[in-house]
């Protein structure tokens, strides 16, 4: 239970429980019920997945904001390419594109000595126009023939009568868990967050921890735009559009500290919860969706306050 | 003193420029295992530029530095440390947001094999944390499951110098280890540099303190402008005289008259 209280994700947790008491006290045209919660869940657990590659890069003291252009273009290879490729082929070929990004903004970042927000927003940009070039302004849908094929419904469909994607949040959450807290490459990956000096002393090629870290964040953002578009495969070039700031304020809220070192994966995946909850409560209230961005920027000052104050309390020097 | 083996380490005529400012200046030195050596001289000097050649953060410009009886040709920091080059830094070698055991096996985590997948041996990790941390004197509420961020600076340096002696390391470079410490982690950090060096290892301790080190140590060398100016056993040089060499420093009068 101590551990509880001092991990990272505590604040996540309390800040779900919490809005959702909110949620169903507030809701009086009974709006807050089961179905619309499962498609609350689905688009939580893509932007979940977001969040936790973002997560990784925020506990090595970087940054990504190129997430949801690569989102977007991974999403628009991933049906691009699939006339030529068959799904399997261009699932792959999306993914390592994805994976290519992330290893040369990592590479750039590492190499070049240069602040990573620098180099993200020139991928977030990159990116973008890559995607405007390569479909001329419109993207294409997916044939009869493709969105029946087995992968299109192992990624896109429903796996005993719940969406597809939320096995392969869970499922990666867990993975990407097993190697953050018990592998070598985790331990290594939070102490070159928590101070870069020391890890390099001890011989850990920080270079070699941040380009991985980049990479899975790339794929991950990669991987959650081919969920998006198996499930619904007609979509637009703005595919994305602002995705990385949601991604972010997932991963603060979910208790990552931008000092590095200090964060949860769990608790990104809380904090996407939160911000598209509130995107459907909003809606549901009658408010312009207009007002959601600002809520999202409430929400965010409020989390980050919130947990600032509990890491203080934890004793960490923040 | 072990002053008739080969030395550990042996630096020769060792120059380095960064650009055009020349920092170390025809360096030669022996440093012996079982020795503790104290290494002294001024801010820039060129003491820590010549321990980082050494622990391979800097290549030397020319000169040679041989390890072992092998000359080195290659300077990175993970080949000194597989050869058991340790240095302890006063700012540097813990992260504060890693337990004591995470800390201890940090580049070297040990792993066992779950359904083929390397996992982090974590009760291996805390064992051999929690017995040397019992050792070298920490508290005995702290754990080694406990955030490095609840040490003490005293406790910090001992926790890097049980990972050393741990490790079985063979040269300590020990760069001004008792700065912010209070008197009695002083001691401590001092006692157990000692011990280093009774167990054989190559012990190099930083210091602006002469006096301080003038009564671990075995042998005195002192740094001035990029320069060793002064190269002396404590048995025959008193911790006066070396302070006066420091004192007279650069201006070359010093080797005249070795008191």
């Amino acid at each position: 239970m101590k551990q509880f209280v001092r991990s990272q994700s505590f604040g996540a947790v309390i800040g779900v429980t919490v809005m959702l008491i909110a949620f169903t006290v507030i809701d009086f045209s009974g709006w807050w019920n089961r179905s619309t919660l499962a498609n609350v869940v689905q688009f939580s657990a893509i932007l979940g997945l977001v969040a936790m590659g973002q997560a990784l890069v925020i506990m090595t003291k970087e940054i990504d904001l190129s997430v949801g252009s690569v989102y977007g273009l991974t999403g628009v290879a991933f049906i691009t390419l699939e006339p030529k490729l068959g799904v399997p082929g261009s699932t792959l070929a999306a993914l390592a594109i994805a994976a290519a990004i992330g290893a040369f903004q990592g590479l750039v970042v590492v190499r070049g000595k240069l602040p990573s927000m620098i180099v993200t927003l020139a991928g977030l940009f990159a990116a973008r126009g890559v995607i405007y070039v390569w479909t001329g302004g419109t993207v294409q849908n997916f044939s009869e023939a493709a969105r029946n094929n087995w992968l299109t419904g192992l990624l896109g469909g429903q796996i005993f009568g719940i969406e597809a994607a939320i096995f392969w949040m869970v499922g990666l959450c867990l993975v990407l868990n097993v190697l953050l807290w018990g592998t070598r490459y985790g331990n290594r990956l939070l102490a070159t967050g928590g101070s870069l000096d020391s890890a390099e002393s001890r011989g850990v090629r920080t270079d070699h921890v941040k380009i991985l870290a980049f990479m899975l964040c790339s794929l991950l953002a990669g991987f959650a735009g081919i969920l998006t578009l198996a499930d619904r495969p007609q979509t637009h070039v703005t595919l994305g559009d602002l995705m990385e700031l949601e991604a972010i304020a997932s991963a603060v809220i979910g208790g990552c500290l931008l000092t590095g070192g200090r964060g949860s994966l769990v608790g990104a995946v809380l904090g996407a919860f939160i911000i598209v909850s509130f995107r459907y409560e909003l809606i549901a209230l009658g408010a312009p969706s207009s007002w959601f961005t600002t809520f999202v920027g409430i929400v965010l000052i409020v989390a980050v306050i919130f947990n600032q104050y509990l890491a203080r309390r934890a004793g960490h020097s923040v | 003193m072990a002053s008739t083996t080969t030395p550990l380490i042996q630096v020769k005529n060792l120059h380095l420029y960064f650009g055009a400012f020349h920092a170390l200046k025809d360096v030669s030195v022996d440093f012996r295992a079982g020795e503790l050596i104290g290494l002294v001289g001024d801010n820039g000097a060129g003491k820590t530029t010549l321990i980082r050649v050494l622990c391979g953060i800097h290549t030397p410009s020319s000169g040679e530095v041989w390890f072992d009886g092998r000359k080195v040709e290659k300077f990175h920091p993970k080949l000194a440390i597989d050869e058991g080059i340790e240095t302890i830094q006063q700012s540097v070698g813990l992260c504060d947001n890693l337990s004591i055991a995470r800390n201890f096996y940090l580049g070297r985590e040990p792993v066992k094999r779950i359904l083929g997948i390397p996992i982090l041996d974590f009760a291996l990790m805390r064992e051999k944390s929690t017995k040397v941390i019992r050792e070298f004197g920490l508290r005995d509420n702290v754990s080694a499951d406990d955030e490095v961020e609840r040490l003490s600076g005293g406790e910090r340096q001992s926790v890097k110098i049980g990972r050393a002696v741990e490790f079985k390391n063979r040269v300590v470079i020990m760069d001004e280890p008792t700065n912010h410490l209070s008197v009695r982690e002083r001691e401590h950090v001092n006692e157990l540099a000692v011990s280093l060096k009774e167990q054989g290892l190559l012990v190099i301790y930083i210091t602006h303190d002469i006096f301080q080190v003038h009564k671990l140590a075995d042998r005195i060398v002192i740094m001035e402008n990029g320069e060793k100016i002064e190269d002396a056993s404590t048995h025959t040089m008193s911790a006066e005289a070396l302070e006066e060499v420091i004192r007279q420093g650069g201006r070359k009068v010093t080797k005249k008259e070795p008191v």
